[in-house]
């Protein structure tokens, strides 16, 4: 049997609508994708802000002695001026899907080092609670904090899924995920201080 | 924080009552509490008697599935159920319990689009079912923006099968309605210790005939200990009775018991007998348990060793070891000092498994869910256009227009 010229023509048409049909349902699983890490990296970083301004607080509020006290406020207001995206973004990178800049990482890493070890005793924790507004400030950072790391695992886990998804061939030959740069994780040292964790 | 509209999905019907169907209504009730409005979506007949939070989505039909019989809902028409609850219930935040089960979570995920909290309760063995569906779930996965499991094991199962990860919050217990007063007939004495086990008798699971078989042998030390125990199952009895032979006699079954007898009898038992044999993935009863005030003895699963506090809150025996249960128990029981050092360890460590913490650490979670879709200005959730669109192309999707699901 051959196939005559109408029937070739409408299976090219047929295949050719499926492909469209596959590319169309690829990018737009993509995009979602990127915007959930687009959104849940704005999310961390909100929390991360909040912590920083916490310290701040923390620091200038008298209850710590003063060398906690320095050493506090360098370390969060470093985190707090570190710039959050990249300093020249390209349009593509506007969109800031590779996460935040090294340096941001870096220094919140050094300010979670510094909270461990000023916050190190659960005595001193409780020390602070003692007074109302140091119940406010420890409470705030606690919440700020375990916000954070709670933010960074639900980003890090966008960002695996998205890069999953960019992973096939076709994906990368067809240039399905346009411009938008390859998302990375955000790595960076959000252990907290014993004392605090039983706050 | 805010006052949220939380939408609940339950993948079980409320018509037969289990653990995570608890833990749902248990965590409306406390977000309600909270000022929260909440919604719950679950599976339950029309004449069931359900807690008024919830929204009967109908008749769940039991089906076997991963090799024991469940009931769900499913098809067209529960899809239709989700669709409209979702339009109605206009949610800043969708909470979906088991979503890798094949019920009432599982579409909602699929119709859903926003913030979406995901929950897994099992730790259940990998299903050969899910393998061939995951190109089908992983879109679908793909819309969770948090997930949550409640316990380390139940996380490493999720890692290990579906990949991704998830924070840890545990189930909750309110820890203050187990603090009730000891009941005489149920209470020990030194020649007499009571010996409490809670569960389905015949599910061998749950361990009933591990502690037949180690009952003789506490009986040769302690013969005048009574073992009571609370829970269904008439083949189970008679498998226990006969495994026991002489020492039958030696056992009270209580039958089921009511949540307010469950306490009491937690409260007032020497020791709480825990000898699953697998497939737990948290241990809800030890805490319960050691709220009452119970010495507990749990066979050593991972869920149960982390929930004992490494055996500082409990003691552990060899799962599935006879022998191991009755010299535990046996240690426990001519050691009170030590059982009691247990117990005042286990009032303090279960304060972190009670609702008022559990439920703080969920509305974190939430918040972030919330937060990540507001910082787009994606808000709230909807429905998902894009879903079933597939089936729409080819005819026999879900028929929307007019919200008619008879």
């Amino acid at each position: 049997m051959t196939w005559s010229w109408s029937e070739t023509a409408l299976l090219v048409v047929v295949l050719l609508g499926l492909v469209l049909w596959l590319v169309w349902l690829t990018a737009s699983r993509l995009d979602r994708l990127h915007r959930k890490v687009v959104a849940s990296r704005h999310a961390l970083q909100a929390q991360l802000d909040r912590r920083g301004r916490v310290c701040v607080d923390l620091a200038s509020s008298g209850l710590l002695d003063p060398a906690s006290a320095v050493l506090l406020a360098d370390a969060a207001l470093a985190a707090l001026d570190s710039p959050d995206r990249p300093a020249e973004p390209r349009p593509s990178e506007a969109f800031a899907l590779t996460g935040l800049p090294a340096e941001r990482e870096r220094a919140e890493s050094a300010l979670s080092m510094t909270l461990r070890s000023v916050l190190e005793d659960p005595d001193d924790v409780a020390e602070l609670r003692s007074t109302a507004t140091g119940d406010d400030l420890v409470g705030d950072l606690y919440s700020s904090w375990y916000r954070a790391q709670l933010a960074r695992r639900f980003h890090n886990e966008a960002v695996a899924q998205a890069r999953r998804a960019r992973r096939p061939r076709a994906v990368r030959w067809l240039r399905l995920a346009g411009r938008a740069p390859l998302p990375r994780t955000v790595e960076l040292d959000d252990q907290m201080p014993a004392g605090l964790e039983g706050a | 924080m805010r006052p949220l509209r939380v939408g609940i999905v339950c993948p079980y019907s409320f018509d037969a009552p289990g653990g995570v169907q608890f833990h749902v209504r248990d965590l409306a009730e406390a977000l309600r509490d909270g000022g929260h409005e909440v919604s719950v979506l679950a599976p339950a007949d029309e004449d069931t008697e359900v807690p008024d939070v919830v929204t009967p989505a109908g008749r769940a039909v039991p089906v076997r599935y991963n090799g024991s019989v469940a009931r769900l809902a499913f098809g067209p028409r529960a899809a239709a159920r989700v669709r409209r609850w979702i339009d109605a219930g206009r949610f800043d935040v969708l909470h979906l319990h088991e979503p890798m089960t094949p019920s009432l979570s599982m579409l909602a995920l699929w119709v859903a689009d926003g913030p979406v909290v995901a929950t897994f309760h099992t730790s259940q063995v990998r299903s050969r079912a899910l393998q061939i569906a995951h190109p089908l779930l992983r879109q679908s996965l793909e819309k969770i923006s948090a997930r949550i499991a409640v316990s380390e094991d139940a996380r490493r199962t999720l890692v290990e099968h579906l990949g991704g990860d998830a924070v840890v919050v545990p189930n909750g217990v309110y820890v203050d309605d187990f603090d009730v007063p000891p009941a005489p007939r149920w209470q020990g004495t030194p020649e007499a210790p009571t010996v409490a086990f809670l569960g389905r008798l015949d599910e061998p699971r749950k361990g009933l005939q591990v502690l037949a078989a180690a009952a003789p042998r506490i009986l040769a030390e302690v013969p005048g200990a009574r073992f009571l125990v609370a829970g269904r199952g008439d083949e189970g009895r008679a498998d226990a009775e006969a495994a026991l032979g002489e020492h039958a006699g030696a056992f009270e079954w209580l039958g089921g018991v009511s949540d307010a007898d469950k306490a009491t009898l937690l409260a007032s038992a020497d020791l709480y007998i825990a000898p699953q044999t697998g497939g737990e993935s948290f241990g809800i009863v030890l805490v319960e348990a050691m709220s009452a005030g119970a010495g507990v003895v749990a066979s050593d699963l991972g869920a149960f060793r982390r929930v004992l506090d490494d055996g500082a809150a409990g003691r552990l025996f060899r799962t599935g070891d006879p022998q191991d249960l009755a010299a535990t128990v046996l240690a426990a029981l001519a050691d009170p000092d030590g059982t009691e050092e247990r117990r005042r360890r286990a009032h303090r460590f279960v304060r972190g498994f009670d609702w008022s913490q559990v439920t703080a650490r969920v509305l974190a979670v939430y918040e972030m869910a919330v937060a990540a879709s507001e910082a787009l200005g994606d808000g709230a959730v909807r429905q998902d256009l894009l879903a079933g669109r597939a089936t729409w192309l080819l005819g026999r999707g879900p028929r929307l227009r007019g919200g008619e699901d008879r």
